[in-house]
């Protein structure tokens, strides 16, 4: 009797394992599902371009330097998240979107949280391309965003560009993306920032030991 | 022995199951909070919308001959404000050839008074529908606007997404809303059925 309960008690334990095991899958693995494309095309991509996330922002007199990219340009960007020393946030916004400009103030919290030295922070606007020097950099300099590199992208696919950052994006603005080490997408944010959550992922991918990417260099 | 062995292993075999049922559906539900979307390919159900001056109408009433054309459209956003002029176009142009213009205004932030009196303004005659708490927003999983979604003649959805590439409309290159409409009535099927565009996010109550 008793062996047969010890018997029973293991078939339990092996089954509610098992169980415990299959509701893991479709957790935070399949959630970042569909971050891995983009994992893989940044890995191909690795070591084709410097990652440009680290140009100065702003020239001599202060003005806030804003770059054009295409879509290449924007798949180098974000590519440049493979096996790289920091994790790369980017938000994506306009000076004609009214979140985009109230998230601001929580935008720079975070920049003034993580230095350049611990957290690539890049802002890319969907502006008109022929606001590059103007409403862009004045909105910036109004705000104060004067450090955070910035670029606009002037696709002729739009939908391309978006499919490029996240496919079950659906363009909608302010938009945030977290890429870890490894150049994987480990958090997104459609709409203003909640700063905590965005700490908490920023954190997270900080704590993160450098990833597969990283090593296979 | 062997009987309580056996009735031991399946309960345990069901929770198994009914734990990873459980989770599928969370996974499912989890990837995009939402209803499951009208489908490119699939018949869009009817719905009943009110206009500005309370009036209902349904989707079959809205209906165009040879095809509808739903835009979810903003009083504020600039992007959408850019594409006044050119919705109404769109709706001159196809009335007479049987396709339908409807606009949907689904921004919690913006009330019925303020979608009559934009239209008004605006010079926008065709029919625009008041969405209260984003419901049929939801149902197409619309984001942004202008965002549009092109029904055929039986109704079935053959287009979603933008009007076309040039958010100020000086360097149009792609007009892939009248390329849809003008593949409905030729009666060929759709070459492009999703351009997605970037815009101001849908304010939802």
């Amino acid at each position: 009797m008793f062996e047969a309960r010890t018997n029973m008690r293991r078939i339990l334990l092996a089954v509610v394992s098992l169980g415990a095991a299959l509701a893991c899958v479709g957790g935070p693995g399949a959630r970042n599902g569909d971050a891995n494309a983009a994992t893989d095309s940044a890995r191909a991509a690795q070591g084709a371009s410097k990652p440009s996330a680290a140009k100065p922002s702003s020239d001599a007199a202060g003005v806030p330097k804003v770059t054009e990219i295409k879509e290449d340009g924007l798949k180098t960007l974000l590519n440049a998240g493979a096996g790289r020393e920091r994790p790369l946030l980017v938000n994506f916004w306009a000076t004609w979107c009214v979140p985009c400009r109230e998230e601001f103030p929580d935008l720079l919290k975070i920049k003034g949280q993580y230095p350049a030295d611990r957290l690539d922070f890049v802002l890319v606007s969907l502006d008109d391309a022929s606001e590059i020097g103007k409403a862009v950099p004045e909105f910036l300099t109004e705000v104060k965003a004067t450090s955070l590199p910035t670029y606009l992208l002037n696709a002729a696919d739009e939908g391309a560009a978006i499919n490029l950052v996240d496919p079950q994006w659906g363009g909608e603005l302010p938009a945030t993306f977290l890429y870890d080490r490894a150049g994987k997408l480990v958090f997104k944010h459609k709409g203003a920032i909640r700063p905590e959550e965005l700490r908490a992922a920023i954190e997270q991918s900080l704590g993160a030991k450098p990833s597969e990417a990283g090593s296979q260099k | 022995m062997k009987k309580l062995s056996t009735v031991a292993l399946l309960l345990a075999l069901s929770f198994v199951a009914a734990v990873a049922a459980v989770r599928m559906t969370k996974a499912g539900s989890a990837r995009d909070d939402k209803p499951a979307a009208v489908a490119l390919g699939a018949i869009v159900p009817d719905f009943t919308l009110p206009d500005p001056d309370g009036r209902q109408h349904t989707l079959a009433s809205l209906k165009g001959k040879n095809g509808t054309v739903l835009i979810f459209m903003a009083t504020r956003c600039p992007v959408s404000n850019g594409y006044n002029t050119r919705m109404e176009k769109l709706a001159e142009d196809y009335a007479a050839r049987g396709v339908n213009i409807v606009g949907i205004n689904a921004n919690s932030t913006e009330p019925a008074g303020e979608v009559k009196q934009h239209a008004a303004e605006k010079g926008l005659t065709f029919t625009i529908l008041k969405d209260e708490g984003s419901r049929i927003a939801d149902r197409f999983d619309a984001q942004v606007t202008p965002e549009t979604y092109l029904l055929d003649a039986s109704g079935k959805l053959v287009y979603h997404g933008r009007i076309d590439n040039s958010r100020a409309g000086d360097a149009i290159t792609s007009n892939d809303l009248r390329d849809a409409i003008e593949a409905v009535l030729a009666g060929k099927p759709v070459q492009k059925s999703e351009a997605k565009a970037f815009g101001c996010s849908i304010k939802r109550g």
